[in-house]
């Protein structure tokens, strides 16, 4: 039968997060969406491992604020978030720790008993730090054995010089030097109401928000504004890892760029999707479906607070390693030397439409965006210039844009695999 | 809870919606019923190799991805030992984009020579990636031959060796297509902001017009009742021993299931759970650890895993396994530990019932397991379990000669 016609859409309606102040000045940005039964609250802190002073300690700090709070055990916050169904998680990232609590409507005020706790006073029992870091050095030296974790911390040592806090990597070792004292620190300098934004979604009734203040207000103020002075980025190009036995090749290859506030970065994400964001992009077709070196291939902009960079990632049979390196390089020189055609371009306009409808729809999505938009100074009105923006680009200005960004001489190409 | 509604077409496609009226996001999934478990022993991998060659494009519409992306939709699939699913969102207004497509693949795939030569070669690429390069990656492998002797369930979906994906004729392929993708072998389910009779009238305009083929279905060896103790050990190059002991276990419509999953969640449900505190946070035998069922389809299994902690002995974490055991047994649950996981397994429904990729994934999943009606009465199952209850499934199940321990030991 005949394929029916298409609809794409020119807007995305996102609500816009209304912003509430806690009176220790704490931001509150609180999204309604009384259709939900849920709610989701996350504490952003501006705690993420370029802020820590000792290795892990960045990590540790925020996998552990459930690890035992002035009035409740670990086992008991467990419990008692396991018995109205409630639950956390724990993300951190170079610059920011992000700890996001998800309980039923029925169950908030009982799961805001715990939140306090971990958020407020947790207090990092010494002998829960020690099951912590034995634990994590364990999972470390496994996540070593494999070649695409080799791949992506020789690739950011590449990148950002290898003592450089964006690109610093630690033997799984220093655990053993994981203390307390060091974690507290860490606590009292970066968990702070200056350091700190509040996101809620889902159904943000009065009571909820009143009781959300409640606990961002006792965020304790920092004694000194911390400022983190970040040194020269050292690059290397070209980095070769010799990894016995390995089946597979994990290839790594970008370049520093910028961060999303950046003008071209929406442009570059479009070209990065043209390269391997999407199951038939051109790193794909060419090395899975033409060649069929790989299982899959991707690239995408990856955004710091203080910079951004582009970044593709494969693995391939250690045979045809030097045949996949070359077909990557040919398909960043096609990008280079020809236009995108209108029917590739509109293809990947419509997927990264796509894409943003899928999070936006519902509050948990909604939540994440808006985070991200605070984070870089935006509001979600940011959400339509994003969407403009993507359907603005033009193949001219992709190809400009991998003359001026691509250049050969100036990426950074890491490969793991058995050379032998 | 999910409302939803049901029809059948005359071609025997079974076709389930609801309406999300919350969401402007349009789920399309369709189940076919073949899995890993419909394999014959000597070519196995090919439901899986089968499932990538679905978006290998047919005569009509020779590439699949692009209509779907340029409808701002996104599609994948998965296979397992008992079914393959693939499902489509997109926005709402595109929906028949994901239909056309979907009533197009049913039947008209284009299986060229070159195109089953290119995906044997990514899904070989796949097993290395997944299975060979991985440290533990053929830990699941060992478990299941241990544990099966002759029930399919012997192999994981991947496959036995990639020699059999390799070898596979594209005779085989077609074969396969025919006896296992057509109407009355699918169920379409459905979840967004339509009425559902609209939605059933799209789908007799897009499938109604397939005439169905049935084939004869192979029957599946069934597992002979295991009378021992088995127990392997193997040596690797990975960083820390583990201990996987495998029970075999009733199918999913048993009330065996919900007696596993409970149990598993007794153990393994969340930080507060035995086994996280009792061997983890107590004891320091293990870095990590887990228990699960496999929730097959027939006869599927209970499992408790650990990675050991260096200065922990197998013996001893054997042991710490298997004392657990023995209090479950014993009907050491207090009121307020069953409280806690039936609330927990409650909670994490509704969750689930928020996003509509679940909503339509589930209600193909409950039409294939043959009770459609359960997917809104587990919870009231589980409210229903005591503690004497997991005390007898536990003394029933967690039995030496029902076992399968599998050491996989860190090569020192």
């Amino acid at each position: 039968m005949k394929q029916p016609p298409l609809t794409t859409p020119s807007k995305i309606d996102v609500p816009i997060a209304e912003c509430h102040s806690a009176a220790n000045g704490t931001k509150i940005y609180a999204i309604d969406c009384p259709e939900y039964e849920v709610v989701r609250l996350s504490f952003v802190f501006h705690a993420g491992t370029i802020t820590q002073h000792h290795p892990f300690t960045a990590s540790a700090t925020a996998n552990m604020l459930a690890e035992g709070t002035a009035a409740l055990t670990s086992q008991q916050v467990a419990e008692r978030l396991d018995y109205y169904g409630s639950y956390f998680d724990i993300n951190i990232d170079r610059d920011y720790s992000y700890i996001t609590f998800c309980s039923l409507s029925k169950f908030f005020m009982q799961t805001a008993e715990v939140i306090e706790q971990v958020i407020l006073h947790p207090t990092f029992p010494t002998e829960e730090v020690a099951t912590y870091a034995a634990k994590r050095k364990q999972q470390l030296a496994i996540e070593r054995r494999k070649v695409e974790t080799i791949a992506r911390e020789k690739f950011a040592n590449a990148i950002f010089g290898k003592n450089h806090p964006y690109g610093v990597s630690y033997s799984e070792v220093d655990y053993d030097a994981l203390s307390r004292e060091n974690i507290a620190e860490h606590y009292n300098r970066c968990y702070t109401a200056e350091n700190c934004i509040v996101v809620c979604s889902g159904n943000i009734n009065p009571e909820v928000l009143a009781r959300i203040e409640s606990i961002a207000s006792e965020l304790h103020s920092a004694s000194n504004t911390q400022t983190i002075s970040l040194p020269e980025f050292e690059t290397i190009h070209d980095v070769r890892h010799q990894h016995d036995g390995a089946v597979q090749s994990s290839i790594r290859m970008g370049r520093l760029l910028f961060p999303r506030t950046h003008e071209d970065f929406i442009p570059m994400q479009v070209l990065s999707t043209v390269l391997g964001g999407y199951f038939g992009s051109r790193l794909m077709q060419n090395l899975r479906e033409q060649h069929g070196y790989t299982y899959g291939a991707f690239c995408a902009m990856v955004n710091f607070q203080h910079t951004g960079y582009l970044a593709l990632a494969t693995q391939v049979g250690t045979e045809v390693t030097e045949n996949a390196l070359q077909q990557i390089a040919l398909e960043i020189e096609r990008l280079q030397n020809d236009k995108v055609s209108e029917q590739e371009l509109a293809l990947v306009k419509n997927i990264m439409a796509g894409e943003m409808m899928r999070i936006l729809d519902g509050p948990f999505g909604i939540a994440d965006v808006t985070t991200e938009n605070i984070l870089c100074g935006f509001d979600n009105s940011h959400i339509q210039y994003n969407l403009e923006r993507i359907r603005s680009t033009t193949p001219e200005e992709l190809r400009d844009l991998a003359q001026r960004y691509l250049a050969a001489e100036d990426l950074v190409k890491v490969v793991v695999g058995d050379f032998s | 809870m999910i409302t939803y509604k049901k029809t059948t077409l005359s071609n025997g496609l079974s076709v389930i919606a609801n309406r999300d009226k919350t969401s402007r996001m349009a789920a399309v999934n369709i189940l076919y019923k073949v899995g890993a478990r419909n394999e014959n022993p000597t070519r196995t991998g090919l439901a899986h190799l089968f499932e990538h060659l679905m978006f290998r494009g047919t005569h009509e519409v020779p590439d699949f991805d692009t209509p779907i992306q340029m409808a701002c939709g996104e599609n994948n699939a998965f296979t397992n030992n008992d079914y393959t699913d693939f499902y489509i969102t997109l926005p709402i207004a595109n929906i028949e984009t994901a239909l056309w497509l979907e009533s197009d693949r049913m039947t008209g795939l284009d299986l060229s020579e070159e195109a089953c030569k290119i995906e044997k070669r990514v899904v070989i690429e796949e097993f290395r990636q997944r299975y060979l390069n991985q440290p533990y990656g053929d830990a699941n492998m060992l478990l299941r031959a241990l544990a099966y002797k002759q029930h399919p369930y012997r192999w994981a979906t991947i496959g036995l060796t990639p020699e059999h994906i390799e070898q596979a004729s594209l005779e085989e392929i077609h074969n396969f297509y025919r006896t296992f993708y057509h109407p009355s072998n699918a169920i379409l389910s459905f979840s967004g902001d339509m009425a559902e009779e609209e939605f059933f009238a799209l789908a007799e305009k897009w499938f109604g017009g397939i005439d169905d083929h049935k084939h004869d279905i192979p029957q599946i060896s069934a597992e002979p009742t295991q009378n021992e103790a088995r127990r392997q050990i193997v040596e690797r190059d990975v960083p820390a021993t583990t201990i996987t002991i495998a029970f075999k276990m009733g199918n999913r419509l048993s009330r065996d299931f919900f007696l596993g999953d409970i149990t598993s969640d007794i153990l393994a449900g969340g930080d507060s759970a035995r086994l996280y505190e009792h061997l983890i946070k107590n004891k320091r035998l293990f870095a990590s650890v887990n228990a699960y069922i496999t929730g097959d389809v027939d006869c599927g299994l209970f499992i408790f895993t650990g990675q050991l902690l260096p200065t922990t002995s197998e013996e001893e974490a054997e042991q710490a396994f298997w004392s657990e055991i023995a209090d479950l047994q014993q009907s050491n649950i207090s009121a307020y530990e069953l409280e806690k996981v039936k609330n927990k397994f409650e909670a994490n429904t509704l969750f689930g019932e928020l996003n509509v990729m679940n909503k339509a994934m589930n209600l193909g999943y409950y039409e294939m397991i043959g009770d459609l009606s359960l997917i809104n009465r587990e919870v009231e199952i589980y409210r229903s379990l005591s503690a004497d209850d997991i005390a007898d499934f536990a003394t029933r199940v967690f039995r030496q000669e029902n076992s399968s321990t599998l050491i996989y030991r860190a090569r020192r």
